[in-house]
């Protein structure tokens, strides 16, 4: 799943999503995570409407009152997954309420 | 078509941690070959459905392991595609008896899932999403959850509403001797059971089974018999691998294209059918195809589900999963669409006891892969 070639590919298409702004269409919250995501659970996940196109992103430094449809979010640099064995950081965009 | 199922047979569903997927493949084979009444010498090829051997087992190349095991040097190939990989692998069954490259071949759905953690059971399914759902940490409850939270937004849908679903399954379930779970479940059980992903909870959710079910197929009219039943459609359609390339997040636009295909390949539509099994994972996705089937127009369905309107002895055109579905009867991924194809048989066939539905003449079977991505619609009739 993760590996330094990937990451390393998948840097534009983050960096070229950094500070895109878009509104939450549809939304839960993951209570049940898949392996790698363990530290973070219980986390929202959303599906954001941004300009042209939508993006399935994790939500990050959001309170309970963000979590609604037509909440206004930025999408952000931040570690995704944790880390495995190699050491690798995997970075992606998440989605912050504003 | 000229393809019929000539024997149908499944194993039991359920945590089976004493039997290996090999033992469950020969235990569902040979007593669909028995129910044929053949002998193994007679399948020509091997299909195959499942989707976790290699992520979960470490074991590819499925079809020449099955095919070993059954003692067979014939074509033999894995068909994977999600949780639709079973009715992929009945689809190209078909196809292949109707190339006319075979005449009787037969088709294995086989999933072993409750030797692994849940945790990586989750992340094993994500396989069936997109590289951008697996960043986000989203599950397939996640993905349904969105699905769920759309449809309720616009139609109303409550979650009593979708408990009724598990409630009608686990009692469809309560009366198949090979389902996962046979107890009686209620409204409240189910909205005060654990979040799994808001809206949905545990009870919300199909469970994670092993089992195997399997079909024969033939062309052969001298292996036919009263109790062959017809193949009258095998549709398969596609739509984007994640929920965020989707034209709607209240419809799965796969399950209706497939359908309509299916009908009109059938010659029949939506009010022709008296039974069918759908794909349940979650108790939103039933709803959802209901509608996308055409049994219900869209917002209708879930109210008709409450009053039980596709219950088992009160239904009023249509019995829905009448095995339990996924829900009730477990979903042992690969195995599944299989399944379905096993319980109209018997349904057609009025051989399917405690849940037989009254005057049953065209079945209707419905698997989906990943978040709706893909769609397969099998009708199958007397004839």
């Amino acid at each position: 799943m993760i590996s330094p070639v990937k990451i390393w590919r998948n840097q534009k298409k983050i960096s070229s999503l950094r500070g895109s702004e878009g509104v939450i269409v549809s939304w839960t919250m993951i209570r049940v995570p898949p392996s790698g995501f363990s530290s973070q659970a219980p986390y929202p996940v959303a599906l954001i409407q941004l300009n042209e196109t939508r993006i399935v992103c994790q939500l990050v430094d959001w309170d309970p009152e963000c979590l609604r449809v037509g909440q206004k979010v930025v999408l952000v640099i931040r570690r995704v997954i944790e880390s495995p064995d190699d050491g690798v950081i995997p970075y992606g965009v998440k989605a912050k309420p504003v | 078509m000229k393809t019929q199922v000539i024997g149908a047979s499944t194993t039991k569903f359920g945590e089976l941690w004493d039997v290996s997927p090999r033992t469950l493949a020969k235990e569902a084979v040979s007593s669909a070959l028995k129910d044929a009444g053949i002998d193994m010498e007679h399948i020509q090829a091997v299909f195959v459905g499942n989707m976790l051997s290699g992520m979960l087992g470490g074991q590819e190349h499925l079809g020449a392991f099955f095919a070993d095991e059954f003692g067979l040097r014939v074509p033999a190939l894995k068909i994977e595609g999600a949780c639709a990989s079973g009715g992929l692998a009945v689809h190209t069954g078909v196809l292949a008896i109707e190339s006319g490259q075979y005449d009787t071949v037969v088709v294995l759905g086989v999933e072993k899932m409750t030797d692994h953690s849940p945790e990586d059971v989750a992340r094993a399914l994500m396989g069936a999403g997109s590289e951008e759902e697996r960043f986000s940490g989203a599950t397939f409850p996640g993905l349904y959850a969105i699905l769920a939270r759309s449809h309720m937004d616009k139609y109303g849908t409550t979650e009593e509403q979708m408990a009724s679903v598990a409630v009608k399954n686990h009692y469809h379930a309560s009366l198949n001797p090979n389902a996962q779970f046979r107890s009686l479940l209620t409204v409240s059980q189910i909205l005060k059971s654990s979040k799994i992903a808001d809206p949905l909870k545990l009870l919300d959710c199909s469970p994670i089974t092993d089992g195997a079910s399997a079909v024969i197929l033939s062309s052969d009219k001298k292996k036919m018999s009263k109790r062959s039943i017809g193949v009258l459609a095998s549709s398969v359609a596609t739509d984007s691998l994640g929920l965020s390339k989707r034209k709607s997040l209240t419809e799965l636009l796969a399950t209706q294209s497939a359908s309509e295909r299916a009908y009109q390949q059938a010659g029949v539509d939506a009010m022709d059918i008296d039974v069918a099994e759908v794909h349940d994972c979650f108790t939103i996705a039933e709803i959802l195809a209901m509608e996308d089937l055409g049994f219900y127009k869209k917002g209708l369905a879930a109210s008709a589900v409450v009053e039980g309107e596709t219950t088992l002895g009160t239904q009023k055109r249509i019995a829905i999963n009448p095995s339990g579905g996924l829900k009730g009867c477990g979903h042992p991924v690969g195995a599944t669409g299989v399944k379905q194809i096993v319980e109209i048989v018997e349904q057609l066939r009025g051989a399917a006891g405690k849940r037989q539905v009254a005057n049953a003449n065209i079945g209707l079977a419905h698997n989906v892969g990943g978040s709706g991505a893909t769609a397969v619609v099998h009708i199958l009739g007397k004839l």
